[in-house]
């Protein structure tokens, strides 16, 4: 498993998911959904899908001594690795904004989303997204990557629209706020990473079965 | 003592418009096999679901003794595959490859792909878009014979060689199987196979036609040049005909031989014989 992990990592992987994590960076626009930061983390790991297609990956990695379970297992390691990479940039880069710029006037004033607990746990929420209906979409298959991406990319802004919306709703505020309401945020950060381990397990599990009856 | 290296038993599958049935052989070590039938006959199919690569509908799949299901990553340590048509990883270089593939492999001998780099003239440093196909295809060959596999499935590995590459080639082949590696590959090209196959598999159809040594299957066959009209009997024995500028050649079981005893008979190569038994399937 860790052989081929490595193999995700520096044969697989197009050096865009890399530059991609940068997107990171975006968590500290202000006046901006920085949520669409995470999109384009995991428009990076699109990139390395379609660039393994190109590349026969699927067949090379199928024939090398592993189990086809491994094949999947291998791949959603990888996509969990960049993502929470991703994640731990965004969730230092949030620290930033939630301790030494706490009180800087383009984040008080801010009326889309700040960076705080609940960011934290709505970046998972969309990583949860893409290995569930991307990743469990693509190994239907192993060979489509347009449709369960578009899927992805409808149910992600729609999950980007609700975050950006919901501090506007009445009682709501906190949920916001960069120096109180933490409660609320963290009942977000966990359900975040709740669905992040859970549907990502699920998929996992399913794709393994889709991949053993799938013809390469 | 069971040289079997691979048996297929009763292997089944059916696709809309394609059906593989009941596809059994077997190969034994030290022997190498041709796999041989038109296009989309299934030797491809066939090759796929013996790698697990497709999922067969039926049928039985071991390795030495051992089924495939159950023992996979220790039995694809000891096998390599190829394909004529197939490449990986254009943009990487050839070492780069070569090396991650090395580290799935126990058994992989870094002096024997040092030896074929240099045998096939490839240079590690290129990336696999700046090769030919056909270089392309000794890159394959050389991942699949630098762990010391003891069984090599190969699919059409020769289709974009030149004459010379091919023969060297070849020459390899005869040289693992004398080392008791086991080689079964498809092929078009039917006299690579007289100068180095031990067996032949035909398939049509999705159906084996034929199995076992290469000669016995030659010499079951007998090629006759028309010389006139064909009485029933004779044309009930006919199993196909080719229009050539000399005149009609028919192809017979050896045994319907003496049917046409006025007429010239021909030992038919592989290709006659091929050609005639799928012309005969298209009538």
């Amino acid at each position: 498993m860790n052989k081929l992990l490595k193999k995700e990592l520096r044969l697989t992987a197009a050096p865009i998911t890399y530059f991609f994590l940068a997107f990171a960076l975006m968590t500290l626009i202000p006046g901006y959904p920085i949520l669409v930061g995470g999109f384009f983390i995991t428009l990076g790991i699109f990139y390395t899908f379609q660039m393994a297609r190109e590349s026969n990956d699927i067949l090379y990695t199928a024939l090398l001594p592993c189990k086809k379970q491994d094949v999947v297992r291998a791949k959603y390691a990888f996509c969990v690795l960049i993502e929470l990479l991703g994640w731990l940039l965004c969730a230092v880069l949030t620290a930033v904004r939630l301790t030494a710029l706490r009180e800087a006037a383009v984040y008080t004033q801010n009326a889309m989303m700040n960076a705080n607990f609940a960011y934290l746990g709505w970046l998972l929420i969309l990583f949860a997204l893409f290995n569930s209906v991307f990743l469990g979409g693509f190994f239907r298959t192993a060979y489509g990557l347009g449709k369960p991406f578009i899927l992805y990319s409808v149910a992600g802004f729609a999950v980007i629209c609700l975050a950006e919306a919901l501090h506007h709703f009445p009682g709501m505020a906190a949920m916001n706020s960069q120096t109180e309401g933490f409660g609320m945020q963290l009942i977000v950060l966990a359900a975040g990473v709740l669905l992040f381990v859970g549907m990502t397990a699920l998929s996992c599990r399913k794709a393994q079965k889709n991949f053993e009856q799938i013809d390469l | 003592m069971n040289n079997t290296v691979l048996q297929v038993r009763g292997l089944c599958k059916k696709y809309p418009a394609f059906t593989l049935r009941e596809v059994s052989f077997s190969l034994e070590a030290g022997r190498i096999m041709g796999f041989i039938g038109r296009n989309g006959a299934g030797k491809t199919t066939t090759l796929k679901s013996i790698l697990g690569l497709v999922h067969p509908d039926a049928g039985e799949i071991s390795y030495f003794g051992l089924p495939f299901a159950q023992n996979e990553q220790r039995i694809k340590e000891q096998i390599g595959y190829a394909a004529g048509d197939t490449s990986y990883y254009q943009r990487r270089r050839v070492g780069e490859i070569a090396r991650m593939t090395a580290s799935f492999y126990p058994g992989w001998d870094d002096a024997a792909y040092r030896n074929y780099l240099q045998r096939f003239s490839l240079d590690e440093s290129k990336c696999l878009r700046e090769l030919s196909e056909g270089m392309k295809v000794k890159f394959l060959l050389t991942l699949a014979l630098s762990h010391h596999a003891k069984l090599l499935l190969l699919d059409e590995p020769t289709s974009g060689l030149d004459p010379v590459s091919r023969e060297e080639l070849l020459e390899i082949f005869l040289r693992l199987a004398e080392e008791g590696v086991a080689i079964l590959f498809s092929t078009h090209i039917t006299s690579d196979l007289e100068k180095c196959a031990d067996d032949i598999t035909y398939i049509q159809k999705g159906e084996i036609l034929a199995t076992g040594p290469i000669g016995e299957f030659q010499q079951s066959y007998r090629l006759l040049r028309q010389q006139g009209a064909l009485t029933a009997e004779q044309q009930a024995a006919v199993l196909g005909r080719c229009r050539e500028k000399a005149g009609d050649t028919l192809l017979v079981r050896r045994e319907k031989a003496p049917l046409f005893e006025e007429w010239p008979v021909e030992e038919p190569t592989l290709e006659e014989i091929m050609v005639h038994l799928e012309k005969e399937g298209e009538a």
